[in-house]
């Protein structure tokens, strides 16, 4: 069933990001460290665009400009060629498209830590231009949301790295942006912490707010995201929905298993089909519509499960590292 | 901008109360440097030497020095430590505009320092039983003095932004501003009569010992030259700290690289 719900969601993501609005949109951008010999290309040439409630997964291995990219997106980093737009305002210009952004910076402490939680998300709302008495509002919603209520007195030092966490992400949203980057959000979480972050990047999309997160944990990127662009040496290699790109690179082979015994009769429509029966297990290769003709065939016997031979968006990354030239798309 | 400068205060003022006994040793180590000062120039200035107002201009000297170094060196150093723990470049992401955010906290900073240098005065004063006058036009020159203080603060900020480490420069830069202060300008005569003018901070400086310590009236003429200096250095320092964030974006390392 997994199939069918990859078709119906992806076709959905399809058909309304076209029409909701674009909240960020890179062009071009170009970013090298150092002069003379020691000069690097770090970015070369990325282009991303993002809509509103939609995720994209920003994958490349380390030094491969995701935090460069983000930086720029964020006007902390002055591109050398290229532009950012953020709702229409490009943050190297206009200070005020700021105002569209919250950023969870990687490896980095996002908080003041002598002040507690409460204080934090009051001062960073001032900072993002929220009135005083607006941003301890927004910052107690917050907290409740996300499950920090009962720390709101505690000074950021010492909460722990998890809760750190959250908290850095609460901060990021006091002034209600309608973009949020987040920079490898889960690094160094443990397990649990890991999930509930997931969670709240979830209903953070789902409040219409575009994401734009790297990580390195490619499972959390398949869960979390819409899109994956793939960067490497400063390039962008791929751009694509998460599910096409899996599907892309997984089998067409289905594995079906039933309840109970196939039939002789039953056993040579499989054959006719091209299918292979081993015990209650079949295996199948074929496009989608064939796939329902030999459901048919398997009739009256309960289906355990339908699954199609899935990759990974680990197995899909490794591919793509490896050889980069064949994947291309334009 | 009221929010902001409150939102500052009390940043502040957290950050400084939120360990007790940090604060109160500082206070204590604070006053014990100034009286240790005081009673060398005392022992310098030799045992028949009348005291008066010769002695009250050094201490008028010493606390000048305090705040403006406090100044500076809460923006360099907060801008330089900000960098390596990760905030500044949260500071940077305020739609405000970097330097509205730090000339915020600049004032927020004076106000904080200016609340402790009163009560080291005033246990300094009651230990040596000095007399300082303070009338409220003392703080015109207090202005002017404080423009140009935020002015050097401003420039030492950028030095932070694009070299990173500052306390070797902060520390040089302590015994400049300690000869800015506590320069006897109003005895210079000459060519370099005109550095009284053109430094900074100087004619501010000789303005408050005057109020202060000597007990004259404020010299408009030199309050006048006095305030140039100030908004002049404060220009040029907001000039330089907005070129230092264009090149610490430029060279990507507005977050310690
Ligand atoms: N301020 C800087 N000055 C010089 N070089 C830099 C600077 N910032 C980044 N680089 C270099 O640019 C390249 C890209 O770095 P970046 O941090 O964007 O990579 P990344 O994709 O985020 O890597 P990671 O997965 O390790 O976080 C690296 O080789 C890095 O050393
Ligand atoms: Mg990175």
């Amino acid at each position: 069933m997994q199939l069918v719900n990859d078709l119906v969601s992806t076709q959905n993501l399809d058909n309304t990001a076209g029409q909701r609005a674009i909240v960020l949109s890179a062009q071009g951008l170009v970013k090298g460290y150092g002069r003379g010999k020691r000069r690097f290309e770090a970015v070369q040439g990325v282009s991303l665009t993002l809509h509103q409630g939609s995720v994209l997964a920003f994958l490349g291995p380390n030094g491969a400009g995701k935090t460069t990219t983000i930086k720029m997106i964020a006007g902390l980093v002055r591109p050398d060629a290229g532009w950012v737009e953020i709702a229409g305002q490009n943050p190297h210009r206009q200070v005020a498209a700021l105002r569209q952004v919250g950023a969870v910076l990687e490896g980095n402490r996002n908080l003041y830590w002598r002040l507690t939680a409460e204080e934090n998300l009051e001062y960073f709302g001032v900072l993002r231009r929220v009135p005083r008495r607006l941003a301890q509002r927004r910052g107690a919603e917050l907290l409740a949301q996300f499950g920090l209520a009962d720390k709101r007195q505690t000074p950021v030092q010492k909460l722990s790295r998890g809760m750190q966490q959250k908290l850095a992400i609460a901060v990021s949203l006091i002034h209600d942006p309608q973009l949020l980057l987040l920079d490898e959000p889960t690094l160094g979480l443990d397990v649990e912490a890991s999930q509930t972050v997931k969670a709240l990047v979830k209903e953070i999309a789902a409040e219409g707010r575009a994401v734009l997160l790297t990580t390195h944990q490619l499972d959390v990127a398949e869960e979390l995201s819409d899109r994956v662009a793939i960067i490497r040496q400063g390039r962008i290699i791929t751009e694509e929905p998460t599910q096409a790109l899996i599907r892309q690179f997984s089998g067409s082979t289905y594995r079906l298993e039933v309840d109970g015994l196939l039939t002789p009769a039953q056993q040579q429509a499989i054959a006719a089909f091209g299918g292979t029966v081993n015990g209650s297990i079949v295996h199948f290769s074929g496009s989608p519509t064939s796939l329902y003709d030999l459901l048919n065939v398997l009739r009256p016997l309960p289906l355990v499960s339908v699954a199609r031979d899935r990759a990974d968006l680990t197995q899909v990354f490794l591919k793509l590292m490896q050889d980069p030239a064949d994947i291309r798309h334009d | 901008m009221i929010d902001l400068l409150i939102a500052e205060l009390k940043r502040t003022w957290i950050q400084f109360i939120r360990y007790p006994a940090e604060v109160i040793a500082g206070l204590v180590i604070i006053t014990s440097v100034f009286y240790g000062l005081f009673l060398s120039a005392q022992y310098m200035a030799g045992p028949n030497f009348a005291f008066g107002d010769r002695l009250d201009a050094v201490v008028v000297g010493y606390v000048l020095w305090t705040l403006t170094l406090y100044i500076i060196n809460d923006i360099a150093i907060g801008l330089q430590s900000e960098s390596q723990t990760g905030t500044l470049e949260q500071v940077f992401l305020s739609p405000l505009g970097a330097p509205r955010v730090f000339f915020a906290r600049a004032i927020a900073s004076l106000a904080l320092r200016l609340s402790l240098i009163v009560i080291i005065i005033a246990i300094l004063t009651g230990i040596t039983g000095s007399q300082l006058a303070f009338p409220p036009v003392l703080a015109l020159p207090m202005l002017s003095l404080v423009m140009a203080g935020y002015g050097l603060a401003f420039i030492m900020g950028a030095c932070a932004l694009i070299f990173k480490r500052v306390q070797q420069i902060l520390g040089v830069f302590q015994f400049v501003l300690l000869f800015l202060l506590a320069a006897p300008v109003e005895e210079w005569n000459g060519p370099i009569e005109i550095l009284r003018y053109l430094l900074p901070m100087l004619p501010s400086t000789g303005l408050l010992r005057d109020v202060m310590a000597r007990g004259i009236d404020l010299n408009w003429g030199d309050f006048g030259w006095a305030f140039l200096n100030g908004v002049a250095y404060l220009a040029v320092g907001l000039l330089v700290f907005a070129w230092a964030e264009r090149t610490a974006k430029h060279n990507g390392s507005l977050g310690g690289y």
